[in-house]
């Protein structure tokens, strides 16, 4: 058998062990791991393969947390309607974000996002009679066809079926045709328009698939918490995202998984020394982007000539010829 | 509304509006002379405020530690510039915003450990009771805050516009490879650039320390700050400064007139409309990169 197969199945193997050996805790963790992973796999879309860059990253979790969160306390919604309805609004804000930023690039894309991130902070907090205000918004466990997540090991394999799901997902549309003109448009927008993909579209196509993985996500992580409040999704968890796939390595999944398991795991290594853990978070991210650009996948690839996606060591600039 | 408060208004606009000014042009500085915005420049702003403190822990007087903290920010500038900035200089753009923003994270994060979230007050000689001028009353730290922004945009015009140095700087911004080809020393603009950045956010943190207080999240200022430099168009900084008193007295009277709510979401709508609509700015030399 392929060697990559094995240790997926090994990986599951052993993710499907673990309610058996860890505790409550410990399962909590692999869920906000397991979160984390479906929120880097979609801005590793969005910002790896299509070269875009976003700061509100966190909003679009943020609106899929509070829409996944109101459906299912104010409407009684079951969260299988919940939690897609949550994505869905989401990556329909994404797309209302991306269509007037199509034709922004680089710094420009920046100041946009951030401002988006502000705004959705802004108006989170300014309506608590819908939204809880900065006092936040309890969420009860996730119920289905009758049946309510109570216990934490079926919470802990809702989240892993739906998170495997999600990874299928994300490494499909990868793989797409889709994937291949967010490549394209990263590396040469002209190019790219030239060899007949509508660019501009793409560029809304890659926004809103973000935006739903996050919304996505977003909603998992309102069920597992318990619990939202808008600081959970402002700036430093928009860098945090974008820490997750630059450690990972930009445009591969498997550079998403990694990234986001090692970066949730990094504060319970560093549990002696907590005060420094964000300190040590920025200094990662900066090393990173300075001394291995291409991220964990970059080093691995190097040592055992892994066929693995790998970008070309120099990209031009965002929209030179 | 008598024309009273819309006097009193238009002054305290003011006031905010050159503080989102300054932070505008420490933006645009940097963006003119390399292509890089500063995103960590916030932190610049707190580093300025904690030096102070530092300095002022010490028994200084506020005179004393202004020129100390101004000489301490241009070094930091220079020191980013030369050992973070310089390195990645040709990186995508991706890379560039995101290691600013990685180094204001660390500088926020570096205070945070060592300060906690406590805030700190300094004193400073401009922090007083209002001065009554007929029907007027005039805080004097407004005062301050204008009289230091009109102060420092006529001294940075007469750098860009007499000096050698200033020239060589408008040059390499215009065209690098053809300023470097008629003798300018690039490196030294671009440090000079960050530099220059680094003491008007520092100047920021002076300004604001003795009348806000000292605290870890006074960084996030810079938001205003991009707004200013947005409404500018990035590149000029006569723009920049219009853009922070615009932005200034548009955020007090619809604090005024329309309450918190909508006060808090000018900013952001104001930097997202005219991003969408208008990126090259109000004034307009559109030099925005479309793809």
């Amino acid at each position: 058998m392929h060697t990559r197969t094995m240790l997926i199945l090994l990986g599951l193997a052993l993710l499907a062990a673990l309610p058996l050996i860890a505790t409550s805790y410990y399962l909590y963790l692999v869920e906000l791991a397991m979160i984390n992973v479906i929120v880097a796999i979609g801005l590793n879309l969005l910002s790896g393969n299509c070269g875009q860059i976003s700061l509100c990253n966190a909003s679009f979790m943020g609106i899929g947390a509070y829409c996944t969160a109101l459906c299912t306390t104010r409407l009684g919604l079951p969260v299988l309607i919940a939690l897609p309805s949550g994505a869905m609004t989401s990556a329909l804000l994404g797309a209302a974000l991306g269509y007037p930023a199509r034709r922004l690039s680089g710094l420009y894309l920046a100041l946009t996002t951030l401002g988006f991130l502000e705004l959705v902070g802004v108006v989170i907090e300014e309506f608590p009679e819908i939204t809880g205000g900065i006092r936040g918004l309890k969420v009860p466990r996730p119920e289905m066809f009758g049946y309510s997540f109570q216990s934490n090991v079926s919470l802990y394999f809702f989240v892993l079926v739906l998170t495997m799901g999600a990874i299928t997902v994300g490494y499909n549309i990868q793989r797409s045709r889709y994937g291949r003109a967010f490549d394209a448009v990263r590396q040469s927008p002209f190019a790219a328009q030239a060899l007949g993909i509508p660019v501009a579209r793409i560029k809304v196509i890659a926004f809103s698939l973000n935006a739903g993985f996050a919304g996505f996500a977003g909603g998992l992580l309102a069920s597992v918490v318990g619990f939202i409040d808008p600081p959970e999704f402002g700036i430093l968890t928009s860098i945090q995202h974008i820490t997750f796939i630059v450690v990972g390595g930009l445009g591969s999944v498997a550079g998403s998984i990694a990234g986001a398991v090692l970066l949730t795991a990094l504060p319970e290594v560093l549990r002696g020394v907590q005060e420094y853990s964000e300190l040590i978070y920025g200094l990662i991210l900066l090393g990173t982007l300075m001394f291995l650009p291409q991220g964990l996948v970059g080093v691995v690839a190097k040592f055992d000539g892994l066929r693995s996606a790998k970008p070309p060591a120099k990209e031009p600039a965002y929209g030179a010829p | 509304m008598t024309s009273r408060i819309i006097l009193q208004l238009a002054l305290s606009g003011l006031s905010i509006g050159s503080i989102y000014a300054l932070v505008g042009l420490a933006l645009v500085l940097p963006f003119k002379a390399s292509g890089i915005v500063n995103f960590a420049q916030g932190e610049i702003v707190t580093f300025g405020a904690y030096l102070a403190l530092i300095l002022t822990g010490l028994g200084l007087p506020y005179l004393a530690v202004v020129p100390l903290v101004l000489i301490g920010a241009a070094a930091f500038g220079t020191v980013i510039e030369r050992l973070l900035i310089r390195p990645i200089v040709h990186q995508p753009e991706f890379t560039l915003v995101i290691v600013t923003f990685a180094i204001g994270f660390i500088i926020k994060s570096a205070i945070r450990l060592h300060w906690q979230d406590n805030t700190f007050s300094i004193e400073a000689p401009f922090v007083g009771p209002p001065l009554v001028l007929g029907e007027l009353r005039l805080n004097p730290a407004y005062l301050v805050y204008i009289a230091t922004t009109v102060l420092v945009v006529v001294a940075l015009l007469f750098f860009f516009g007499h000096s050698k140095f200033g020239k060589a700087m408008r040059a390499t911004a215009i065209d690098p490879i053809a300023a470097k080809l008629m003798g300018v020393r690039i490196g030294s603009v671009f440090s000079a650039a960050w530099a220059l950045s680094t003491m008007l956010g520092a100047s920021v943190g002076l300004l604001l320390a003795p009348v806000i207080g000292i605290n870890p999240e006074i960084g996030h200022l810079i938001l205003k700050g991009l707004v200013a430099a947005v409404i500018g168009g990035f590149t000029s900084l006569g723009g920049a400064l219009a853009g922070g008193l615009l932005l200034g007295l548009l955020e007090t009277y619809a604090g005024a007139f329309f309450g918190a709510t909508f006060k808090n979401l000018v900013p952001f709508g104001v930097l997202i409309l005219l991003l969408l609509l208008r990126p090259q700015g109000l004034a307009g030399a559109s030099s925005v990169r479309r793809v």
